[in-house]
């Protein structure tokens, strides 16, 4: 105990001067100046793509191409390597909490490892590992983890106190938390606001704490910085006067960059109907939304809130647990992909080459994979079938390949989004599902999937249009439902919506 | 949703999981004493059962050891072979002692591993295909040396030169008979699973099957200990190779190859015993002693030999369901 009053009496600073990242056409961080002393709980925020995480990498060492200086209290240190940052005592904790541990040990074995690799000696001591172990819980005030148990039988939660357990063991002055209640419920929210402020009281160290739910970081943090496209916007302190809708102006604050004249076609009655819906083990909750013919309905929320998990399990792809799937009046029963497909669901996911495109498989393949049974000959496939849909598709969505025998995974990225949509062409669905189709889409590429997706509202479809970025849900759709937390906050027309608007309701606020 | 009643029927299933093979060994020989009566529970039937299992239990030593770090071997079996065919003509056409022939044995095993070490490591091919790849060339090498035909006594070198001893020894025989060969099968497994337990270097390969990626992060030299895993692997194939060829009086061809699938099978048996949810030593111990009073008791019922696969299928098919029923379907 005499060490953490150590701890507490000397203050650490970590500074990051001009700091830059530069990834080929994008300066991920801009020339960062950035810093945090230690006894504080710093909030970090931005939009999606503002940089946080990189910075925080960057602070980790897993970001060893940056370039500038990081300074710890005035000594310029290089964080080239995850090991050079916990050294320094500066620890994260990752939202992917399974990429850190390693579920077939022990509790005990998870938090102690790192200082049994560094600590000389062949044999376990296992009493001492247990007995550490407990005591680095016992330091968060946490006793319902058991140190026997194999980490893979634990909740989320607590896997999260465990690597914080891990990093406070080890040399701790800066502790990062990347999105640490994204997956959380509330009470465990609470439960980890608790030991983040105990960690700060009694131990002294800088928590530096990424959200994207505003709220949270008004109740807990003290200051907050705030980034905008690799850039840092400024620090405040947050005061009682401090509101959600002051940092969300903050965080925007950026022009239109690219605009799609939305082509107006005409809505007709109800398509699709979701009432209650629920599913994907709680990411999907009690959502009700509904899609009429040739509309474009646009899903607004924040990375987490709960989009993909909607559309898939709207597609059969995760479990529904309540809740009605009602299509042209009549009720569907989705328990798998194909069931959705066969009734005229179409998903083109946001994993593109993981799930959307077969990258080995040639452009005309792709292209009548969704309904090959329509190019079939008594089972056998008719290569002129294929071919002669293949050609028409490629000509009319405009798909730059050199020949319909090219491989998919040779196309741009663009050009095999337009794969990845176009299959569903040809399968003449009735709702067109879009999860983040733009990403990593170059603009023009851009260009042709929203007229393309225009397209196919014209023809009295219903589209289902899931994005993290606003501007092009502003020009490209008719309604914008915004999730937060796996539920639907707000319905907004988009004649009447903002920016401004669908950031206030995505980051958990509530119209001012 | 989580009712207490809930929880308490996950917990009996767990526990059912958990200790399945423990419980099966169990049954086993409550229901063959019943229906065989003395013929299987005497103490010489005991000694059978164990001496029937040592050649599995080492095998599967081995591939426990390969599999905690998440890798995987193929070819240990065929390997065998060959470390059979040096130990024996080792004895045999080089005259050494036992004991040197055994060191010869080893020996001979590990530098032929690290054609393995070597297809993993330095080329980077999957487990599961390099010695996939191994198991032929292993059969063609060992076979190339022995000159096609069994190394035993009567017959020549395979150079056709007289062989330096023409007899085995008391010695080179005890050593796959009762007692040496269930106390050399209980060391192993005792030396492995103190290994894997109560070492850090055991620890370590578990976590690197757990998460290697996690492992690396934490400072664990990867690679190296999978390099120490395939050399302890070795070890253990060498012995096993010196047990089937005691216990056969010879080095016949191909003599161990049969050994792969049984052994596999214990250590997925032995894989969920006490909750391990890892390959371990004592787990696979079980399994190798769960198939063997299988087929014991069911030989003592008069079942014909050659139904007795479709038992160890079965009772493989059992553990891997058990296996992957608390896996979530996706």
């Amino acid at each position: 105990m005499e060490e953490n009053e150590q701890k507490m009496k000397e203050k650490s600073t970590l500074e990051t001067r001009h700091v830059s990242i530069e990834f080929p056409g994008v300066k991920a961080l801009d020339d960062i100046n950035f810093s945090v002393t230690t006894g504080e709980i710093r909030a970090v925020v931005g939009a999606n793509g503002a940089g946080k995480s990189t910075l925080m990498k960057v602070l980790a060492g897993a970001n060893p191409t940056y370039t500038g200086e990081v300074l710890m209290d005035g000594q310029k240190v290089e964080l080239r390597h995850p090991v050079d940052a916990k050294k320094l005592g500066i620890q994260i904790v990752y939202q992917e909490v399974d990429t850190a541990l390693v579920p077939t040990l022990s509790v005990a074995e998870n938090i102690m490892l790192n200082e049994m690799v560094m600590h000389g000696g062949g044999m376990m001591k296992w009493k001492y590992v247990r007995e550490e172990a407990k005591k680095a819980l016992a330091r968060l005030n946490i006793d319902n983890i058991n140190v026997r148990t194999l980490v893979q039988n634990l909740s989320l939660a607590q896997k999260q106190m465990v690597l914080i357990a891990r990093a406070v063991r080890m040399d701790c002055k800066f502790l990062i938390l990347d999105e640490p209640t994204a997956p959380l419920s509330t009470s465990e929210t609470e439960e980890l606001f608790k030991i983040v402020r105990r960690l700060r009281e009694t131990e002294g160290i800088a928590v530096i704490f990424i959200s994207h739910r505003l709220n949270e970081i008004l109740e807990i943090c003290e200051n907050y910085t705030v980034m905008r496209n690799g850039q840092i916007v400024g620090t405040s302190a947050i005061t009682p006067k401090t509101t959600t809708k002051e940092i969300v102006e903050q965080m925007l604050g950026r022009s239109f960059e690219e605009n799609f004249p939305k082509e107006s076609c005409e809505i007709g009655e109800d398509l699709l109907k979701i009432d209650h819906l629920s599913g994907a083990d709680g990411k999907v909750d009690d959502v009700s939304l509904h899609i009429r013919k040739g509309e474009i309905v646009g899903i607004a929320g924040l990375v987490g809130a709960g989009k993909s998990e909607l559309c898939k399990t709207i597609f059969g792809a995760y479990k529904k647990t309540g809740g009605t799937i009602t299509l042209n009046g009549r009720e569907l029963k989705i328990k798998t992909p194909s069931d959705a497909v066969r009734q005229g669901i179409a998903l083109v996911p946001e994993e593109r080459r993981k799930e959307g495109v077969l990258v080995n498989e040639t452009v005309a393949f792709n292209l009548s994979a969704a309904n090959l049974a329509d190019f079939c000959t008594a089972s056998f496939v008719n290569r002129k079938k294929v071919n002669e849909n293949a050609k028409k598709l490629v000509k009319d969505l405009e798909i730059k390949t050199p020949t319909i025998r090219q491989q998919v995974r040779n196309l741009s990225g663009g050009n095999q989004q337009k794969v990845a949509v176009g299959k569903w062409l040809s399968a003449d669905c009735d709702i067109y599902m879009f999860d983040e189709p733009t990403k990593g889409v170059d603009v023009g590429a851009k260009q042709d999937i929203f007229r393309l997706i225009n397209d196919i509202a014209k023809r009295g479809k219903g589209v289902l249009y899931a994005s993290c970025e606003d501007s092009e849900l502003l020009s490209l759709t008719d309604r914008i439902y915004v999730m937060y937390s796996g539920k639907i906050v707000a319905e907004l027309n988009t004649k009447e919506a903002t920016d401004n608007r669908i950031m206030n309701y995505a980051v958990g606020g509530t119209e001012s | 949703m989580n009712t207490k009643a809930g929880i308490d029927s996950k917990k009996v299933i767990r526990f059912f999981v958990n200790w399945a093979a423990v419980l099966a060994l169990f049954l086993c020989f409550i229901v063959f004493s019943i229906i065989s009566g003395s013929k299987f529970a005497s103490g010489s039937n005991v000694v059978n059962i164990l001496r029937a299992m040592a050649i599995n239990t080492v095998f599967g030593i081995a591939a426990t050891i390969t599999m905690a770090p998440d890798g995987f071997d193929m070819s240990a079996a065929t390997l065998a072979s060959c470390s059979a065919y040096a130990f024996v003509s080792g004895y045999l056409w080089f005259g050494f002692s036992v004991p040197v022939s055994i060191l010869f044995c080893i020996v001979v095993t590990m530098i032929m591993y690290q054609m393995t070490m070597f297809l993993i490591l330095v080329c980077k091919i999957p487990d599961m295909l390099a010695t996939c790849a191994l198991m032929f060339v292993h059969q063609g090498l060992g076979q190339w040396y022995i000159g096609g035909g069994a190394v035993s006594t009567g017959m020549k070198t395979s150079w056709g030169a007289d062989p330096a001893r023409t007899n085995l020894s008391a010695g080179f025989q005890a050593i796959g008979r009762a007692p040496w060969i269930i106390i050399i099968m209980l060391v192993c497994v005792g030396v492995a699973h103190v290994f894997l337990t109560y070492t850090k270097h055991g620890r370590f390969l578990y976590a690197m099957g757990g998460n290697r990626e996690a492992a690396k992060l934490s400072g664990i030299n990867v690679k190296k200990y999978r390099y120490l895993a395939g050399m302890i692997t070795a070890v253990f194939i060498a012995i096993a190779g010196i047990l089937v060829s005691s216990r056969g009086s010879s080095a016949q061809v191909m003599c161990c190859d049969n050994y792969l699938m049984p052994s596999l099978a214990a250590v997925f048996v032995g894989r969920t015993v006490g909750g391990a949810e890892k390959p371990n030593a004592l787990g696979t111990l079980i399994g190798a002693a769960l198939v063997s009073t299988l087929e014991n008791g069911l030989t003592i019922l008069a079942v014909p030999y050659y139904v007795l696969p479709a038992v160890k299928g079965a009772v493989l098919a059992l553990a891997l369901i058990a296996a992957y029923a608390s896996k979530k379907e996706n």
